[in-house]
């Protein structure tokens, strides 16, 4: 289920320049601290980064 | 092209019988050519009226979202040497006790890789180390990192956690604070490093009600060290005091908030269920009095400064909590809160802001905490429990 989920989150972040955590949750119809579960993943992986403007986005590492 | 450049508006800083920043970043300017463009750019700052730095976010380390503040010059052309001048924040110790030698250590590798500049501490609580570029961020961050430093935190993240010197230093304290801050800030890694609420949140811990790291004026989560029992008073102490001529009616009695204290001149009674724990008398009255015996914590929700309304005070949520390893107890209402808060916030509402929205009989109900009276700041001022209407029995 998870392994599905994080497949989900890179597909999307694949398809954004940046997105906040909620809309992405809000997009994939999945709660946000599930989302946010596999984005720290994808953190501390070094496969996202985070971008603060105003508040917190994430996007792939390119 | 810098170095001759004037800054007669900064010198009459260095005036006076009080140390000057300026002095020390000119003297800091002869070896770093950063600091210098600081000066020369506040200087022009100084005679327009007029800030030139620029606020930018995307700068960090890898795994990170926290602890690094983007910050550009405006006029890059005019000073190359701060056109990138990065504020990193290290997390500070519990207490903020270091050794000399891991002061020493931090400012070598800052040396290294930054401006030298520093500010010891910022208002969150982290040693902030003020000014490098972009391509030195990693570089830095991994010869912290090497050394035992962590970053903290920055953005919509949870802050590095503060607390007051408690124990180590103070007899007032009812909670080990130092261990309570450290405990929070493991736990809590993930929120410190990886910003993903609506907005920041802090967590300040004092000993006592004197509140030394000001955490109800300042954290959205204060936990304030108290007693459940009856403060101590030892009666012989009390009256030395009377005996060297100090005016106990005066400057403590009357001054208590609650009129809980009596001094019929021999002896000090208090009426325990009076008392609202605000450290006066045992300030007063150090040798004499002292906190009970059977101690926990007030956690309190809710303090800020202006942003999207006005400055608040945080208020009492929970009376007494015992605080004792490994805090489950704090530690899952902060889960519930930021759950309850994460899924209801707007971008930039902090919990206070969120609470006040809504209203804190649904943050309640949400969270699970039944609602006492010593929510109440006083009768008649806060109204807001209210029955719901299932509950009304017609
Ligand atoms: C070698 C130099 C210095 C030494 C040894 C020193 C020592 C101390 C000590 C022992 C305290 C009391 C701390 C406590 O309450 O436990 C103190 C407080 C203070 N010092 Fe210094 N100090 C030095 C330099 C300075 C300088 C240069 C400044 C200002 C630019 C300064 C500003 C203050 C202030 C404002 C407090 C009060 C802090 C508070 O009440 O929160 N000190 N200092
Ligand atoms: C005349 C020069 C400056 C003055 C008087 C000044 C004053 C202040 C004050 C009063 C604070 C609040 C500190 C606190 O509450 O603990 C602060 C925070 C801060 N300053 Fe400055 N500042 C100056 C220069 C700079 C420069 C040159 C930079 C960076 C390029 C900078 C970056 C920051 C940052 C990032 C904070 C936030 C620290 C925190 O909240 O933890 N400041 N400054
Ligand atoms: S808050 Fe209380 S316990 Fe902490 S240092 Fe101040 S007086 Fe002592
Ligand atoms: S702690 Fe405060 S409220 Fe309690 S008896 Fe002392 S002065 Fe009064």
């Amino acid at each position: 289920m998870s392994e599905d989920l994080r497949a989900k989150v890179i597909e999307y972040l694949g398809k954004v320049d940046k997105t906040k955590t909620r809309d992405m949750a809000d997009n994939l119809k999945e709660k946000k601290s599930d989302v946010d579960k596999i984005v720290k993943e994808l953190a501390k992986e070094g496969k996202v980064e985070f971008l603060y403007i105003g508040t917190s986005y994430v996007k792939l590492v390119k | 092209m810098s170095e001759d450049k004037k800054t007669p508006l900064l010198d009459e800083l260095e005036k006076g019988p009080w140390p000057s920043f300026v002095t020390d970043m000119k003297k800091l300017a002869e070896k770093k050519p950063a600091v210098k463009d600081v000066l020369d750019q506040l200087e022009l700052s100084y005679a327009e009226k007029k800030g030139h730095w620029k606020h930018g976010g995307i700068v960090g380390v890898t795994g990170y979202g926290g602890g690094v503040i983007g910050r550009y010059s405006d006029k890059p052309e005019e000073f190359p040497n701060v056109a990138e001048f990065h504020t990193m924040r290290i997390n500070q110790p519990s207490g903020w006790f270091y050794t000399t030698d891991a002061l020493r250590d931090i400012l070598k590798t800052w040396d290294k890789f930054g401006s030298g500049l520093t500010n010891m501490h910022g208002a969150t609580g982290d040693i902030i180390l003020l000014g490098t570029t972009t391509q030195n961020l990693q570089p830095a961050f991994n010869e912290f990192s090497e050394k035992g430093w962590d970053l903290g935190g920055s953005g919509s993240d949870l802050r590095s956690p503060s607390c007051c010197v408690g124990p180590a230093r103070c007899e007032n304290a009812c909670i080990d604070t130092l261990d309570i801050c450290y405990n929070l800030t493991q736990e809590f890694q993930d929120e410190l490093h990886r910003p993903m609420w609506p907005y920041k949140f802090k967590i300040k811990v004092s000993g006592c009600a004197n509140d030394c790291v000001a955490s109800v004026a300042r954290a959205d989560f204060s936990i304030v060290g108290t007693w459940r029992d009856t403060l101590n008073i030892d009666q012989a102490e009390v009256r030395a005091y009377a005996n060297n001529g100090y005016d106990i009616k005066g400057m403590v009695v009357e001054k208590c908030p609650s009129n809980a204290l009596e001094w019929d001149g021999k002896t000090l009674s208090i009426k325990s269920e009076e008392c609202v724990r605000c450290m006066h008398c045992i300030n007063k009255m150090p040798k004499a009095l002292s906190v009970g015996q059977e101690k926990g914590a007030t956690i309190l929700i809710g303090g800020k400064a202006t942003i999207l309304k006005s400055a608040f005070l945080s208020w009492v949520l929970v009376p007494f909590m015992k605080m004792e390893p490994p805090y489950d107890e704090v530690k899952d209402l902060l889960r519930k809160i930021w759950e309850w808060w994460d899924e209801n916030g707007k971008m930039r509402e902090r919990v206070g802001e969120l609470i006040y929205r809504k209203g804190m009989r649904v943050f309640l109900r949400d969270i699970g905490l039944d609602p006492v009276p010593q929510m109440v700041a006083a009768p008649r001022a806060n109204p807001y429990f209210f029955w719901w209407p299932e509950e009304i029995n017609k």
